[in-house]
């Protein structure tokens, strides 16, 4: 079973900090979404259960994927595509990311399954699996919260706001997954000193054959913290309190 | 000259950070109490390869480097000081088989250490003596082609796990200090109920006994009457063990006085807005970084030790430096607490039970001065 998982490069978000509201991002390590790691766990853990299989992930990004990548093959991926550009992918919308990547996985051979996370770490768009299984014309799934491969289908289940649906869908499919799917594993000492030296296919974008019309619809015009105003509100016993707590409808009447 | 962390040194330290705080931090408070590691905690350390990070690969490590072992050390003790001490007692008798060894008896009993089957010990200090080889009662008596090892051991750590433990006792035909590889738990082999220790508990320190243990002379480690540079060199290696548990205290303090300032509310406005608070901050970071910039050095020159004396001089220096600092690093964290720091629902207090213990351990401070003065002035 060929298993592919697309993964986003994003800064390390506890590393990152704030300055007048914006995001401070020089020298911010580079990882993946915590989502992005459910979904290869997912891969993996499917692989092992198979028996046999490989996971390829793919990825783009600025150079220091190369990188950032040894995370997901010291995790159990077992190899790695990427597309890398030193700036152009840094501040590209999804529709471009999505056939960025559509393009890298049309050169995989005997794709049975794509897995996503249902959003990415920093932006959280939730777009690339659905862009993604719409460019490749292939069924998709979404939010997915258990799977199981049964011979050339894959049942999953979804777990909704207030239902659990059971689907099942004919591979090659394209599924997203919740975080809640799995327990991503600690790579070991081991894992993480051989990680690399996994194969890895490195491509420049320009490389790709995107065509003419690959400009950004998103542009981003300004990133900000919420501010948060403290109401400052002092009580001096209970009932005032209560008082309180009931006029900002924290508490029923 | 890079003091940036390769990839591969930041995803061992992400591993072992998140290794405990996921599973060592649930049960951190239990192992302070009741002064022991649950097993899953050993056998989810093994899993990762932490019992053999430092080792080459084809001795069952993992090739990480004391470089990887120092980070992830660190990240262990800032969560649990003990379980950090389990594993630096055991790494210091990997370190010294590793330099000392034969071929074989670096296979037979390395290996099964460093994918964490067994908890290797190292048994020099008696009851009347710590660092004075001539001071060592325990003896070994040539009987044929084994020794027989009388005596009692003292302040060892891990001596209640199965395995390896290096025991140095004055043997027949030298008269003077000679390494043994001993099985733990062979006939004769008893241990003490661990010590009542002020901090770091987890780390268990019992007193060994032995009483007629039979081992085979193939187990001396190094050679007759080698017992006493063996011990200079394995103590050394195991000074990178402790200097990064004292920087995961370290860390854990800073982190604790960080928090605890920018919570603790004074006249409206948060502790960290006054200057005796700044001051006290950045006393805690400068000392912070001083001591791991050394630690890591120490990690990195173990990696290629080409003289013996001189990393035994580096390694005291480290020591020196590391063991006192935290001490006064502490006491800044625990001024910033003021009287919650002696509420041992603060993790303050218990970091500063855990930290006199880094003067104290592997060579009091003193005896690290002695070392690094001999070295500087040529007398070893």
């Amino acid at each position: 079973m060929n298993l592919v998982v697309a993964m986003k490069q994003i800064p390390d978000l506890q590393q990152i900090r704030f300055s007048n509201r914006r995001p401070v991002l020089a020298d911010v390590p580079k990882s993946f979404g915590n989502i992005d790691k459910n979904a290869l766990e997912a891969a993996v853990l499917i692989k092992e259960s198979y028996g046999d299989g490989k996971v390829t992930v793919v990825s783009a990004g600025n150079e220091e994927l190369e990188d950032t990548i040894k995370e997901a093959l010291a995790a159990g991926a077992d190899e790695a595509f990427l597309i890398t550009d030193d700036n152009a992918l840094d501040d590209a919308d999804s529709s471009i990311v999505a056939q960025v990547l559509t393009e890298a996985i049309k050169q995989l051979e005997d794709v049975d399954l794509l897995l996503f996370g249902e959003g990415s770490g920093d932006n959280y768009s939730g777009q690339m699996g659905p862009r993604v299984a719409k460019l490749l014309d292939l069924p998709m799934v979404g939010y997915a919260s258990a799977i199981e491969i049964k011979g050339d289908t894959a049942i999953v289940v979804r777990t909704l706001e207030d239902v659990e649906e059971v689907v099942e869908v004919s591979l090659p499919a394209v599924i997203t997954v919740q975080s809640g799917i799995n327990e991503p594993r600690i790579p070991s000492v081991t894992q993480i000193l051989k990680a690399g030296r996994k194969p890895k296919t490195v491509q420049d974008l320009e490389d790709l054959d995107l065509g003419s019309d690959h400009k950004n619809q998103v542009v981003t015009i300004d990133i900000l913290a919420p501010e948060s105003n403290r109401k400052q509100i002092k009580v001096n016993n209970a009932s005032q309190l209560l008082d309180a707590l009931k006029n900002e409808n924290l508490i029923g009447g | 000259m890079d003091f940036s962390l390769s990839k591969e040194q930041l995803m061992i330290q992400n591993m072992a950070r998140e290794f405990a705080e996921k599973s060592i931090l649930p049960v951190a408070q239990q192992i302070e109490r009741e002064n022991q590691i649950p097993d899953e905690i050993l056998e989810g350390l093994a899993g990762l390869g932490l019992f053999g990070i430092a080792y080459p690969e084809e001795y069952g490590g993992g090739g990480g480097g004391y470089d990887g072992y120092a980070l992830a050390m660190e990240q262990i003790s800032k969560v649990c000081g003990g379980v950090a001490m389990t594993l630096s007692a055991h790494c210091m008798t990997l370190s010294t088989i590793m330099a000392f060894g034969t071929e074989e008896q670096k296979q037979k009993y390395m290996t099964p250490g460093c994918i964490g089957e067994h908890v290797l010990s190292v048994a020099f200090t008696e009851p009347s003596t710590g660092s004075d080889p001539k001071q060592l009662t325990s003896t070994a008596v040539k009987q044929g082609d084994k020794y027989i090892l009388n005596g009692t051991k003292r302040f060892i750590s891990n001596a209640n796990w199965p395995g390896t433990i290096l025991v140095f006792a004055i043997d027949s035909v030298t008269n003077k200090p000679t390494a043994f590889l001993v099985d733990k738990w062979c006939e004769g082999y008893s241990i003490s109920e661990p010590w009542d220790k002020i901090g770091m508990h987890g780390g268990m320190l019992l007193d060994v006994y032995m009483k007629d243990i039979e081992v085979p002379a193939e187990n001396i480690l190094g050679g007759p009457a080698m017992g006493y540079p063996i011990l200079q060199l394995g103590i050394s290696y195991g000074k990178i063990g402790v200097c990064s548990i004292t920087l995961g205290a370290m860390l854990s303090a800073y982190e604790e006085a960080m928090k605890y300032a920018r919570e603790k509310m004074h006249r409206d406005k948060p502790i960290t807005k006054f200057q005796a608070v700044q001051l006290r901050l950045a006393s805690i970071a400068s000392l912070y970084e001083a001591s791991r910039w050394m630690t890591y050095r120490l990690a990195w020159l173990a990696n290629n030790v080409k003289d013996p004396v001189q990393f035994a001089k580096e390694a005291a220096l480290t020591k020196t430096f590391v063991g006192e600092t935290v001490i006064d690093l502490v006491r800044d964290a625990m001024a910033i607490h003021g009287s919650y720091g002696l509420i041992n629902d603060y993790k303050i207090s218990q970091l500063w039970r855990d930290s006199i213990i880094a003067p104290q351990i592997e060579g009091v401070t003193d005896m690290q001065k002695t070392i690094a003065a001999a070295v500087l002035l040529g007398a070893i």
